[in-house]
């Protein structure tokens, strides 16, 4: 805790607000900057501009040649943008910046439409991003977001509920119009800000009562792994808040009584578990997917067989939930662990944002994100290899899909958000440091 | 807030054990089971590189070429006994037989193994990528034989391997089929000819399991060789009757053996017997001996995929656990399995890992693998082994097994009359071995729907065993 001494005079928005009015320099001297991105950026462009002219080379594509310029510019602009206007954290911007990246790479893959799509994601996602960072660093009436968040957030999931369809099994799907969309994922995050409010104000019961309330509509909706997801990052943000393991423990025990039930009450479910158990029970049938899946990482090995030479789009959506089997087969397993570790990195740099913050709030939120992006990593890559059932969550950042990618985009953004006011504040301390001396 | 810094400096092990867990459970089940699902039959990819790479032949121990590519066309041996004999361990192009050597050996006869640089100068010369040639230990004539003698128009299998070593000699399921005229034709064919019986057929293995029961008296039991017991052909254990092979229930006639040891008791199977004592040895122990002959033991052989034999668990009531002795019940084995029981009572009681390659050769001539033999478990010490293998003895001089017997040779075995429900005859087992110097081979025969072991298997292992020691 480096900067306890100098935590002092920060109050809150308002203040912060006034201060940038009154002439807050608008470049900031990179020797000054205590967390830039130590040089990862220029990285995870010249991966980028290789991969993506490798690409070119194997498919003759001209789009594949495009995006060997685009992705590098669009991405150095945005990392400026987002650190000098926003005040973003450098390193988790250069590490969501390469697997966004990367997940563009394998879109356009194999399908150049799906990339085009997921670039269009992107760039909309980026810019929910800065909002998101910006409503962190601003919002204050939050005795009035809350409740409304609260309200609207069920409203949003027991939609599907009523009128929603089917894709796999999951009934978390609304049609409007041509937008096909999950409002799980839009719910995500106002389940993160609401339990960090709720629990910021020592409201437990009340916290308590609103996660059951989406857990409850996330069953109905048959989405399994959205509503672990949900569970998870609930009980942990209240082991935080409480640092009672009591709490954490009845909460585990209540949790796997609620698998159990789950287990013996739904099909469904049994038969996920049985194809989990033994998928080579029926390797043409129902083990199929996780069967190819296999077959697929197998087939790539350590190395990878290369990038564009691989055939694991024979697996059912190997673009969504399958994206990991896909990468471990055309990178291979080395290549796959250093992606995991983005994930851990990214994970770890949310815990360190939390401890730096100021406020109770705002290290839950932080908390709150950072695990939200393991424990679907952990899911979905889980599912993917084998070592637990597979349920239908996205890999984030990576999978195909504009719901996916600009909520996860948005978790990313909440979390920057709490980075900007430590990251804000501490550009004011020095500052006023500064001035004082001279 | 302090504390809760402290509480979020907590979660940093939580969320790497998360990672942790995923990467070494990914990297453990890619290390022990990722040859096994590249080489899965469902492995579309291995198909797709027909094109660009020309496959590996594949040899016997004795350097006939079995199968061989010509361009994209792959072809067999011109005997048709061979094609036959050999195709269940060869497998398929398609895939319809489960892990084929075709399939299973892939990695090899599509060069995946090979390194790198290697193909980086090949590919700079513009030559085309050719496979590495595999050579197995199977023995092309034996198992041409095997099929030619092996009673038609019955389904079962049999097999052959070297005790001291591993090595699978022949491996042959019946029905067969015949590659030369492609698998396609043979689908939907009597008796499921792509199913390989020795491997995956999982059977109740009848008498040939006492001898699991007589390794676990001799470990359980005081004097169990010395005792007498009294067989009076009925034996009722929870108002079920446990009768002799020849009964005629409905006669009322019943085969009885009177006061008898276990010696003479295994070498005629006498059921009454074998019964009571694995009712005295109890399930826990019998159980026990079971597992020590791999019965539950999960079969990772490197070089051949074997269905896993299962020791019964429900209701185990005294007549189960009896039932369970003489190999009923609801014990299920596979004949490979069986082999490896009668062949590490040959050994010694060291049961050897069955292997089928001999040599991987790369294009140019190396000798890249080489076969190694290697113990995969003591089932039982070898005191105990060689009292067996007396009563195995017993029973081909002067038992069941007689059909087995050849003159001058010393043959060991136990034969088995497995009832099936819904079934009209027994499924005939022999598994035997030969206790000679320099023909250390033991084998398993099954046939199903055939009557007695002793009729129906015993006489083609013994003609095995002729063909093995070249007199016929």
């Amino acid at each position: 805790m480096r900067r306890r001494g100098l935590t002092a005079e920060r109050t809150g928005g308002d203040s912060v607000r006034k201060n940038k009015d009154s002439g807050a320099p608008r470049r900031i001297g990179g020797d000054e900057r205590k967390h830039s991105s130590g040089g990862i950026l220029p990285l995870v462009e010249a991966f980028d501009v290789l991969s993506f002219l490798l690409l070119f080379l194997k498919t003759g594509s001209f789009a594949a040649l495009g995006m060997a310029v685009a992705v590098p510019c669009a991405l150095g602009l945005l990392y400026r943008l987002m650190r000098r206007r926003f005040y973003a954290d450098g390193l988790l911007l250069a590490l969501t910046a390469f697997l966004c990246s990367l997940g563009l790479l394998l879109q356009f893959r194999f399908d150049e439409g799906r990339g085009w799509n997921q670039a269009l994601s992107v760039l909309l996602g980026m810019g929910a991003m800065a909002a998101c960072i910006l409503f962190v660093r601003f919002a204050k009436r939050w005795t009035l977001y809350a409740p409304l968040m609260m309200l609207g957030g069920w409203g949003l999931l027991l939609l599907p509920v009523l009128f929603g369809h089917e894709i796999n099994g999951a009934k978390g799907w609304l049609t409007v119009g041509p937008v096909t969309f999950q409002p799980s994922e839009a719910v995500k995050l106002a389940h993160l800000c609401v339990t960090a409010y709720l629990l910021s104000r020592r409201k437990l019961v009340g916290a308590g009562v609103f996660s059951l309330g989406c857990l409850a509509l996330l069953l109905l909706q048959r989405d399994l792994g959205t509503a672990l997801l949900y569970y998870g990052v609930t009980l942990v943000m209240m082991y935080v808040s409480t640092g009672s393991l009591a709490l954490g423990g009845i909460g585990l025990a209540a949790g796997a009584a609620g698998a159990v039930y789950g287990y013996t009450a739904f099909s469904h479910v049994k038969r996920r578990v049985a194809i989990w158990r033994n998928p080579w029970a029926d390797p043409s049938g129902a083990g199929y997917q996780i069967v190819q899946s296999l077959i697929a990482i197998a087939n790539g090995g350590l190395f990878g067989v290369g990038l564009g030479l691989g055939n694991a789009s024979v697996i059912p959506y190997y673009y969504n939930d399958f994206v990991f089997s896909v990468l471990l087969n055309e990178f291979g397993g080395l290549f796959g662990l250093a992606v995991l570790g983005i994930y851990l990195l990214i994970g770890m740099r949310a815990l360190m944002i939390a401890r730096r913050a100021d406020t109770v709030f705002d290290a839950l939120l932080a908390v709150g994100c950072g695990v939200q992006m393991c424990l679907q990593t952990f899911v979905i890559v889980g599912g993917n290899i084998k070592l637990i059932p597979l349920t239908g969550v996205t890999l984030p950042l990576l999978s195909y899909g504009g719901t996916s990618m600009i909520s996860s985009l948005c978790v990313l953004g909440l979390l920057q958000g709490v980075a900007a006011r430590v990251e804000y504040g501490l550009e004011r301390d020095r500052r006023l440091a500064g001035e004082g001396g001279k | 807030m302090k504390q809760i810094r402290n509480n979020i400096l907590r979660l940093v092990p939580l969320l790497t054990a998360l990672f942790v867990l995923l990467g070494v459970y990914g990297g453990v089940s890619l290390a022990v089971n990722g040859g096994r699902w590249f080489s899965s039959s469902a492995n579309t990819y291995v198909r797709r590189l027909k094109k660009t790479v020309t496959e590996g032949s594949v040899f016997d121990r004795k350097g006939t070429l079995l199968a061989w590519s010509e361009g994209e066309k792959r072809l067999y041996a011109a005997d048709e006994w061979t094609r036959r004999g050999l195709v269940h361990v060869l497998g398929d192009t398609e895939g319809y037989v489960a892990n084929g050597v075709e399939s299973f050996m892939s990695y090899y006869l599509y060069g995946f193994d090979q390194p790198f640089s290697e193909e980086a100068v090949r590919y700079l010369r513009g030559e085309p990528k050719r496979g590495d040639d595999v050579h197995l230990t199977v023995d092309a004539s034996l198992s041409a034989y095997i099929q030619q003698r092996f009673p038609k128009g019955y389904r079962g299998c049999a097999a052959v391997m070297n005790y001291l070593t591993g090595e699978v000699l022949a491996l042959c399921s019946f029905p067969s089929f015949d590659p030369a005229q492609g698998a396609e034709q043979a689908k939907g064919a009597w008796g499921q000819p792509f199913f390989n019986r020795a491997l995956q057929g999982l059977y109740a293995p009848g008498s040939t399991f006492k001898i699991v029961t007589l390794a676990a008296a001799l470990r359980n039991l005081e004097n169990a060789m010395e005792r007498e017991w009294i067989c009076t052909g009925q034996l009722t254990l929870n108002d079920h009757l446990i009768t002799d092979a020849g009964t005629d229930l409905a006669r009322q006639v019943y085969v009885r053996h009177g006061t008898l040891d276990l010696r003479r008791a295994f070498a005629v199977s006498c059921n009454n017997t074998f019964a009571m004592t694995a009712v005295e040895v109890g399930d826990a122990n019998l159980k026990k001996t079971a597992e020590d002959f791999a019965v539950g033991v999960n079969f990772l052989f490197p070089d051949l995929v074997v269905e896993n034999s299962s020791y019964p668990d429900k209701n185990r009531t005294e007549r189960e656990i009896a039932m369970t002795g003489i190999g009923q019940s609801a014990l299920q084995v596979t004949p490979m399995h069986m082999l490896l029981i009668a062949a590490s009572i040959a050994n010694d009681g060291v049961m050897m890992e069955p292997t089928l390659l001999q040599a991987v050769v790369r294009p140019g001539g190396d000798t890249v693998r080489k076969m190694e033999s290697r113990a995969f478990r003591r089932t039982v010490d070898a005191e105990t082994a060689a009292v067996i293998r007396r009563c195995m003895r017993e029973a081909v001089v002067n038992g069941t097994g007689s059909g087995a017997g050849v003159n001058g040779l010393k043959v060991c075995g136990k034969t088995g009359s497995a009832e099936i429900d819904g079934q009209k005859n027994t499924n005939a087992w022999f598994v035997g071995f030969l206790e000679e110097a320099g023909a250390p081979y033991a084998v398993c025969v099954l046939v199903e729907d055939a009557g007695g072991g002793g009729t129906a298997a015993a006489p083609v292992a013994g003609d095995i065993f002729r063909f093995l020691t070249g007199n016929p």
